[in-house]
């Protein structure tokens, strides 16, 4: 079938909604669909061939991050054509409400259009425009996917209707087979030694990187040969703030990482910590270093305790609480036993979330929005080879 | 001359209003349409659902199981969604293997009947509420098309796995 997405942030920039855009597309031409991915982009900039650029994007604060946006008379042109030369059987736009091409391509759209929330941003905040409009644009949509229980509860209570909840996708193999930075993770033994991960804007308050940084602190000096391994936009000197300078080389910071990067990181860690304090709707790094088979601890957060299979796949601790966090890992750290169980039961919990498992799940919902169009029902065979 | 600034006026106000007027009766037409195709495809999908279920059960030589689906397929009118609810509920009774062909088509079933009833609902919801609106009822733009009704059953998704739930 031919299917049109609309992602609303720029490629040049990395983010989550954009890496999801991309590897659902990659995920649905590997099923055998026709896909296009509209998206704000340079025309110049270097793209795979399935997208169309739908021209500069200017940055706007967004909930809480810088998103960069593409919006306007010029934009609207673009998302006619696109959509008129498209012809799709179905449209799929992501964080439809938010100032952008998805909004303009809802608005455009005469056929089928499914949408997909990603953050749980509350109505009061997402949506400065008046209950008549956002009434029209929800309208619009057949069907609603929320990438979490969180942003699904927010579908449901602010906006008035269902959502399926369909989780990130992960590339699990890319993860699996990444290989380990040369010498890491090291050895690992009862008192000593391991190594910690982290991933992600250490500088951001809520991915909670003082509590990991108050616990490494603490344990390191009652285990020596303990590693930290950092990667992320920002500075070494954010990373070394509040740490003794003798605990210093204990850190290894990487700075920011590609995707493959991010894979062989993973990969080198006994430990990944996800230590962030709220605000995150979708434990996607969490899947990402269960892929890798790193046993992960995780504040207990709701997400993350979904994810984690309740607390089988990966230790949670209370959010915030770096004391707890440091005995949990030390405890971790110590029983290799341990480790192996919760990592091989994440492998299992992981499957659910491989990108081709997900982009069936989401062709069904494709399926259902067509139905809900122009009455034709589509059977299994539609949906391609499972 | 001020008197043909007044024509201008209400000229353009007169445009203006009968623009908004077509927009909203079409607006009406399309959620309707809507509502009917989803509500085809949601029987579909019940109709499916229950023939997934019967060769279930004769499979198992579930006597219970395949006189609920049967019961199902038969239903008309009021009694459809109690019988949908109780094959439902046989069906959650039922142990499923996804490797078992018969049983994954009665999970891959459900699962679509899960999306087509949840999508049935938002249309039934977002048409009643655009029926009730003042200009829509003054007007009686939705006289064409009979008031849409919700088929409420409960959530039929059988087997979920963690993160794919549906509701």
């Amino acid at each position: 079938m031919r299917i049109g997405i609309v992602c609303p942030y720029s490629l040049d920039v990395p983010g989550g909604v954009q890496n999801h855009v991309m590897d659902l597309a990659e995920a649905l031409i590997g099923l055998g669909h026709e896909v296009s991915v509209l998206a704000p982009a340079d025309d110049d900039a270097e793209l795979p061939p399935y997208v169309v650029p739908a021209g500069r994007s200017v940055p706007l604060p967004y909930n809480g991050s810088v998103a960069r946006i593409t919006f306007g008379p010029v934009s609207t042109a673009r998302v006619r054509r696109w959509l008129a030369r498209g012809r799709f059987d179905v449209l799929h736009v992501h964080e439809p409400l938010a100032l952008s091409l998805s909004l303009l391509a809802v608005l455009s759209a005469r056929g089928p259009v499914v949408a997909t929330f990603h953050t749980a941003m509350t109505r009061s905040r997402a949506l400065a425009v008046a209950q008549g409009v956002l009434q029209l644009v929800l309208e619009r949509i057949t069907a609603r996917i929320a990438v979490s229980a969180l942003a699904r509860k927010v579908q449901v209570e602010h906006l008035g209707g269902g959502a399926v909840e369909i989780p990130n996708g992960v590339a699990v193999a890319k993860f699996a087979d990444a290989e380990p930075l040369p010498g890491w993770p090291g050895p690992c033994g009862p008192g000593r030694g391991g190594t910690l991960g982290f991933l992600g804007r250490f500088t951001e308050p809520r991915k909670g990187f003082a509590v990991l940084r108050d616990a490494f602190v603490a344990l390191a000096p009652h285990r020596p040969g303990l590693r930290l391994l950092v990667a992320g936009p920002g500075d070494l000197a954010d990373v070394h703030e509040g740490v003794p300078p003798e605990l210093r080389e204990q850190i290894t910071f990487l700075g920011r990482v590609t995707e493959e990067e991010k894979a062989r990181m993973l990969r080198s860690v006994d430990v990944y910590v996800a230590p962030n304090t709220g605000g995150e709707s979708f434990g996607m790094i969490l899947t990402e270093a269960m892929a890798a088979g790193a046993t992960v601890v995780a504040s207990d957060l709701d997400a993350f305790r979904r994810v984690l299979d309740g607390g089988r796949a990966g230790e949670l601790f209370p959010t915030g609480d770096a004391v707890a966090l440091r005995h949990t890992l030390d405890a971790l750290l110590d029983d290799p036993a341990r480790r192996a169980a919760l990592s091989a039961r994440a492998r299992e919990v992981v499957e659910a979330f491989d990108w081709p498992t997900i982009a069936r799940r989401v062709l069904e919902v494709y399926a259902t929005a067509i139905e809900a169009t122009d009455g034709r029902v589509l059977d299994e065979e539609w949906i391609g080879p499972t | 001359m001020p008197g043909m600034w007044w024509v201008v006026g209400l000229v353009a106000a007169v445009v203006l209003v009968s623009v908004y007027l077509t927009w909203t009766a079409a607006r009406v037409d399309r959620l309707h349409a809507r509502v009917g195709s989803a509500a085809r495809a949601l029987d579909a999908h019940l109709l499916r659902r229950a023939a997934a279920a019967a060769v279930l059960a004769e499979d198992r030589y579930s006597v219970e199981l395949y006189a609920a689906a049967r019961i199902a397929l038969d239903a008309e009118g009021d009694e459809r969604e109690a019988a949908e609810n109780d094959l439902t509920r046989q069906l959650r009774r039922t142990p499923l293997d996804p490797d078992h062909p018969a049983a994954e088509a009665v999970i891959a079933a459900s699962r679509r009947l899960a999306l087509a009833r949840q999508v049935h609902t938002d249309l039934v919801r977002d048409a009643l509420s655009l029926r009730r609106r003042p200009l829509v009822r003054l007007l009686r733009m939705a006289r064409k098309h009979e008031a849409p009704r919700y088929f409420d059953i409960d959530d039929p998704t059988l087997n979920t796995r963690p993160g794919l739930s549906v509701g």
